[in-house]
């Protein structure tokens, strides 16, 4: 695998930046974006297709008498686009309007180490490889049972990499890996069809357990086919990470972003020091994580990562800032500005957002359970009022649980409710942690949850 | 181009012994702004070039994508992708086929009354600050006020090793506007999107004073919304929300490689799933609609598919190799979101058919139910299982549209649900969204008001 050298990009950066300062900008941000991503694809039960992806290329961020612009090219082997994209920024920004808040780029600060993060092997791994991982897991889940079919998944590999550089001296370079294989089933009688279950790994060094993968998914759908349905009411529902990351997402992560807060977007605003969950949740975003799946040296505006504690045994202590929300109050950044690659300016978003494990395991909170649901995928999540963090969703499928026993699934539940009320009655917090995108967290067992049967 | 693309096609076919290549080349210029209240967060311009290249190799696709036109990596890549494919066709229980498509050689000009590319910055700003000012301007309460606004234009060239070759203008111009209300300790949301093909002349028909208010006042109509009470209940559902309604309840499970996968309309093909008065078309063909196109990414023509009609599953949305197995044809559904991704099987334009009732007549048969009017997210699962998300709706009592409520959704079994369409309205409209199935898609749905006779609604009081 041919990659960009950390010098090449910073040059590159640093040319963007030197460009743009002589036209006229009087601050400016440079950010160059390589992935390279190997992927291979199973669908309708068998591997069938592969996919390799090569995407490159730099935006920059120009500001002039306080107005901003951005642009951004993937033609980064020709010193015209990129000139043409210094002009276009400049051209951007003077057509925008000034912004009186505008403080300043960030200024430069050291990194901390970070670890975990990439791994020769990774970035080395062959299609053979990823083929045989993908035949191991396929056949791990067939092996279940003749009722399971594999929908969909794929193993693939990925080398991600970034540079920055900005006119108050700030450089930085970072590379990663990122390895994943994952597979959704259904399972199928008598013309009874489950809805889709999808178990995956998801890491930064090379550590992935195939076969548990493809087990975990079939044994889920298999596990969905006796269903009954439930009773209106509410009850004690645990929420598995799945559940958790699709709630969470859509509500609690915007109420605790600078931007929404300063906005009026944000029900947590003025709640700072106040109790705002279950004294069980202790919440830190922390974007050096050792392994962490959004682990890296900075964020989208070359700011260092760091460790925050959002919450705290309930309690409100911090959001999260990019620079300039956090220069709106005269505070630091936390180093959450985020960015999609080349294409996007930053904007404030999660690192890792760390759920800290309690000490339940997983077998203790069902046996707690006398009549209960267990939730792993929830459809229409991200129908949730951002703002508000009521929600109305149905769980595909849920579980029901009696007397600490998973019973039967069911279909269609619908749970109903308001995300911050829910996180008031968390009463466990599970000691079984597992990372899902942004959110690291255990099982969560939250009380009186409203459940609409069927 | 077309010769460049040729020659790379060439070595797949002949150097690899692919039975298929295909390359698209894009170029594509974006103008994206995000305007908060009245600040410009960043007016942004940008540039793409690449190729996506696709091979099928003993029964398995290959695919690659790079950022750029250089013949030597473009060799590459597609040597790349011919051996990956190779060795992924070793295990194959069922090698992929195409059905046959016809030979294109066209080139599609778009011609928009006033091209974005033509209107400055300053001017695309002025727009949109003029829909957040209206939205901000509107009631005290209105906190925020979100205008996210792109454009696209550039040129997708498309060659095959069949013969085809398309060069195909590319012309989008989208706006997405979300305001916040907030009175005491009551948060409220609203959204709306508009989306057009034609050109710039989105905003003459979407006057941005008049969709900043819209906006505006559904957030702050909506600080007086009750929650409501879960259950089933008979529902009317305005157009808004039928579009999303069709889309998730039946358009995915319509799409052939969903269906495959085991989804419900797999064994349903010929069967009465819905009332007499279901009606549905994925249509390809609107001239200037969000979801429309001539041409598609594997080259098909774009056209009017009819998936249910009076009840019976009548098509399915096919790309060549799903149309194969099913020996159907074509239908033009094979859409990229750009160079990086892969054709997939998507929607264009879904929509319901309409009938013969007034607003007046569906809700006075209704006692005690909801008007559900607008909605806000919604999804599918191959089960059958839909949600679509309600931010806007009234109560019904004893025939009469009356308080709101706020913050629902409704569910159910697409296989149950469509037999409760007990009436279907004479009016009819179309909203423009994006649809997201790995990759985003623009996409537009609607039909006219009805009535489902019961449906499980979500609410938490």
């Amino acid at each position: 695998m041919v990659v960009l050298e950390k010098n090449v990009m910073l040059s590159l950066a640093e040319n963007a930046v030197k460009a743009a300062l002589q036209k006229g900008a009087q601050e400016a941000e440079a950010y160059v974006y390589e992935g390279q991503a190997t992927n291979i694809g199973i669908e309708l039960g068998q591997i069938s297709k592969t996919h390799r992806i090569i995407d490159r290329g730099v935006g920059i961020r120009v500001v002039v008498n306080k107005t901003i612009g951005f642009s951004y090219t993937n033609i980064i082997d020709d010193g015209k686009a990129v000139e043409f994209m210094v002009n276009s920024a400049l051209s951007a920004a003077k057509a925008s309007k000034s912004d009186p808040n505008w403080k300043g780029l960030p200024q430069k600060k050291p990194f901390a180490t970070i670890e975990k993060t990439f791994d020769e092997k990774v970035a080395a791994l062959g299609s053979e490889e990823l083929v045989n991982v993908a035949s191991t897991m396929l056949e791990a889940a067939e092996e279940v049972d003749k009722r399971v079919f594999p929908v969909d998944g794929g193993v693939g590999s990925a080398y991600i990499s970034s540079a920055i550089t900005n006119s108050n001296g700030i450089t930085g370079f970072d590379k990663g890996t990122i390895v994943e294989c994952s597979l959704a089933t259904l399972a199928k009688e008598e013309g009874a069809v489950t809805p889709v279950c999808f178990e995956f790994n998801t890491a930064r060094t090379y550590n992935l357990d195939p076969v548990w993968v493809g087990k975990e998914a079939a044994k889920l759908s298999i596990s969905a086919l006796k269903t009954k349905s439930v009773e209106t009411k509410s009850t004690t529902v645990i929420l598995t990470q799945f559940a958790l990351q699709e709630l969470l997402a859509y509500t609690l992560i915007n109420a605790i972003e600078a931007d929404n807060v300063q906005r009026d977007q944000s029900p947590f605003k003025g709640k700072m020091g106040a109790t705002v969950t279950s004294e069980k949740l202790t919440i830190h975003d922390d974007g050096l994580l050792s392994g962490g799946l959004r682990t890296w040296l900075f964020d989208g505006e070359g700011v260092p990562h760091q460790k925050t504690a959002v919450i705290e045994r309930g309690v409100l202590r911090n959001y999260l800032y990019d620079n300039y929300s956090a220069k709106k109050e005269a505070k630091e950044s936390t180093g959450n500005a985020s960015r999609s690659g080349y294409l996007s300016t930053p904007s404030i978003d999660t690192t890792n957002f760390h759920i800290l494990p309690g000490n339940t395991t997983a077998n203790q909170m069902l046996n707690e359970v006398d009549d209960g649901l267990i939730v792993y995928y929830l459809q229409g999540a991200h129908s949730s009022n951002p703002v508000s963090g009521e929600f109305s969703v149905v769980a595909t499928p849920a579980w029901k649980i009696e007397k600490g026993e998973i019973t039967h699934s069911s279909r269609g539940v619908m749970l109903a409710g308001n995300i911050f009320e829910v996180l008031k009655n968390i009463s466990l917090v599970g000691s079984n942690e597992r990372q899902m995108g942004s959110l690291i967290a255990p099982w969560v067992q939250a009380e009186n949850v409203r459940v609409i049967g069927k | 181009m077309k010769d460049l693309l040729v020659k790379i096609n060439n070595v797949a076919t002949e150097k690899f012994g692919a039975q298929y290549a295909e390359a698209r080349a894009q170029n594509l210029y974006k103008t994206m702004l995000t305007i908060k209240e009245e600040r410009v967060e960043a007016a942004k311009q940008g540039i793409e070039n690449g190729v996506a290249l696709r091979v099928l190799v003993n029964g398995a696709w290959g695919f690659a994508s790079v950022g750029s036109f250089e013949s030597g990596i473009l060799e590459g890549a597609i040597s790349d992708a011919c051996r990956m494919a190779k060795l992924a066709s070793t295990g194959l229980k069922m090698p992929i086929k195409l059905a046959l498509a016809k030979v294109v050689n066209d080139r599609v000009v778009s011609r928009p009354k006033k091209n974005p590319s033509d209107i400055s910055v300053e001017d695309k700003i002025k727009t949109a600050m003029a829909v957040t000012k209206t939205g901000l301007g509107f009631d005290d309460r209105v906190k925020s006020c979100t205008m996210d606004y792109l454009d696209l234009t550039g040129t997708s060239f498309f060659v095959n090793s069949d013969g085809t070759s398309i060069e195909q203008d590319k012309l989008y111009v989208w706006g997405r506007l979300t305001a916040s209300a907030v009175s005491g300790g009551v948060f409220t949301f609203s959204r709306e999107e508009i989306g057009s093909t034609a050109g710039y002349e989105l905003f003459d028909e979407q006057i941005p004073e008049k969709l900043g208010e819209k906006v505006a006042k559904r957030a702050v109509d909506q600080l007086n919304a009750k929650s409501l009470k879960g259950g089933k209940f008979p529902v009317v559902l305005g157009p808004n929300v039928v579009g999303v309604f069709v889309h998730e309840a039946f358009g995915h499970l319509a799409e052939a490689d969903l269906a495959l996968s085991g989804g419900v309309l797999a064994g349903n093909f010929g069967k009465k799933i819905g009332s007499d008065l279901v009606t549905f078309y994925d249509d390809g063909t609107i001239e200037g609609s969000f979801g429309a196109f001539r041409y598609d990414d594997e080259g098909v023509a774009s056209n009017k598919t009819l998936l249910i009609k009076d009840g019976v599953v009548a098509g399915l949305m096919h790309n060549r190799e799903t149309a194969q197995k099913f020996n159907a044809e074509p239908t033009g559904n094979a859409r990229a979101e750009d160079f990086r991704v892969e054709p997939i099987i998507r929607m264009r334009c879904t929509y319901m058919a309409p009938r013969d009732q007034t607003f007046e007549e569906l809700v006075e048969k209704v006692k005690s139910g909801y008007y559900f009017k607008s909605f806000r997210g919604g999804q599918a699962n191959l089960d059958g299982t839909f949600q679509v998300g309600i931010q806007e709706g009234f109560e019904i009592v004893n025939g009469e549209v009356g308080p709101p409520i706020r913050d629902a959704s409704i569910s159910g079994n697409t296989l149950e649900t469509l037999h409760k369409v007990d009436a279907v309205g004479k009016d009819f409209l179309i909203d423009p969204g994006r649809c997201g199935k790995g990759q985003t898609a623009f996409i537009c749905d609607g039909g006219p008001h009805i009535r489902l006779s019961e449906v499980v609604v979500g609410g938490s009081a």
